[in-house]
């Protein structure tokens, strides 16, 4: 999804090769979020099939390499409603640690809390990673890796808030539990 | 490398018998010149206890605490009182900045408290101030200061006069997380230039800043996370 209105919104700006699309998207997204080059023709194969796009070359049988697309009209408004409406979020996944955590919970014979913390510890490592990425990008220049930085470590932030909170409420029934 | 550091079996316990409460259990723990140690636990899980120790604001009941040499356990109140002026610094998430004394004011008083010339200890002042980008601020009072300004205040009164110890509770606690970010990276920067911080937070995206991130349960230190040291940053477009 991601990809196809990237590239659609690269193409509203001016007609491109699938390479030239490649490396702008990957410029755009802080130079961090490799794009595989067919993943890129076979994304503009489906954008011309849905009208989005048009091949400016009048021969249809030259290789990929070597066609240039543009926008359509249709694909300038399905550009204009994709940014002008938020995003909805999917129904959330079944995510392998919450389900790792309440199988362990419903165990009994499993500890959560070392098991917990084994995934805290190793979170923290990863948030440790995007920091030093973060701490040597430079606020001005590298602006655009900055925000996706930033995404990624708000998602972890977010994954070990919840660790917390399993935490805290299983130590409360416990407590309870012992009372 | 210098060890800035050292709780060696250190433990704090309050009262005895049947009502003894044990705040910190028997912990071992050294942090180096340049390092940046951030403390992560539940509340009352031991976290300040052990920030209080090693900043000379309490004594260990058993084992012992050395910072920058000198065993805060054996220490006279006089040198332990020297030791918190000239060697630790501390930030917390209460400014308690001076309301009736400027930026230049407030940063001055652990020298002036310590007997350094006033024209000295403005200079250094000023000196501090500039290190956390405030230079131009000096004469203003705290209330004309934004919270991230005047928390950029309380660290410069934390590291006047080149204390190389700075322990900070919480100290981004009440900034929006933009503000809290420059906040650690000062912290960052006194590490990468010689010094030492310790810092306690709830915030792991803060904590994250650390070269070492130790965990604490009910007063014992259960695990400890470390920076990789080539890290790896891997997307996948979706």
């Amino acid at each position: 999804m991601s990809v196809r209105y990237g590239l659609l919104a690269l193409l509203d700006e001016a007609p491109s090769h699938g390479y030239q699309l490649k490396t702008a998207f990957e410029r755009r997204t802080g130079g961090n979020w490799a794009l595989n080059i067919g993943q890129v023709y076979t994304t503009i194969q489906r954008l011309e099939r849905d009208g989005l796009v048009e091949s400016l070359d009048g021969d249809p049988a030259a290789d990929d390499e070597r066609r240039a697309y543009r926008i359509t009209q249709a694909g300038r408004s399905q550009l204009a409603a994709w940014f002008d409406n938020p995003v909805v979020p999917e129904a959330p996944a079944r995510d392998e640690l919450t389900i790792k955590v309440l199988l362990a919970v419903a165990a009994g014979d499993i500890d959560v809390s070392v098991l917990l913390q084994r995934q805290r510890r190793a979170s923290i490592e990863q948030l440790q990673a995007y920091t030093r990425r973060k701490a040597k990008a430079d606020p001005k220049r590298d602006m655009a890796f900055l925000i996706l930085l930033d995404a990624l470590i708000f998602r972890t932030e977010a994954e070990i808030r919840w660790l917390d909170a399993c935490d805290a409420r299983i130590r409360s029934v416990s407590k309870e539990a012992a009372r | 490398m210098t060890v800035l550091v050292q709780l060696d079996g250190a433990a704090r316990r309050f009262g005895s018998g049947h009502t003894e409460v044990t705040a910190l259990h028997p912990t071992s723990l050294t942090v180096e010149a340049s390092e940046l140690l951030a403390v992560m636990g539940p509340s009352g899980s031991g976290k300040t206890t052990l920030l209080s120790l090693v900043g000379g604001l309490d004594r260990p009941t058993e084992g012992r605490v050395v910072v920058a040499g000198q065993d805060v356990g054996s220490l006279k109140a006089r040198d332990l009182a020297i030791l918190r002026r000239r060697t630790v610094g501390y930030v917390f998430q209460d400014l308690n900045l001076l309301a009736g004394l400027t930026a230049r004011e407030n940063v001055a008083i652990p020298l002036e408290l310590d007997g350094r010339p006033i024209g000295e200890a403005r200079a250094a002042a000023d000196a501090a101030l500039d290190s956390v980008g405030l230079a131009n601020l000096a004469d203003r009072f705290p209330d004309d200061l934004s919270g991230g300004e005047q928390q950029r205040v309380a660290i410069a009164r934390a590291l006047v006069g080149g204390r190389q110890i700075l322990l900070a509770d919480e100290p981004t606690g009440a900034l929006d997380s933009i503000t809290g970010e420059s906040v650690m990276r000062l912290l960052r920067a006194h590490c990468d230039g010689g010094g030492t911080a310790i810092l306690v937070t709830h915030d792991a995206a803060h904590a994250a800043w650390a070269d070492r991130v130790v965990f604490l349960r009910d007063g014992r230190m259960v695990d400890e996370a470390r920076a990789a040291s080539s890290p790896d940053l891997t997307t996948t477009a979706a």
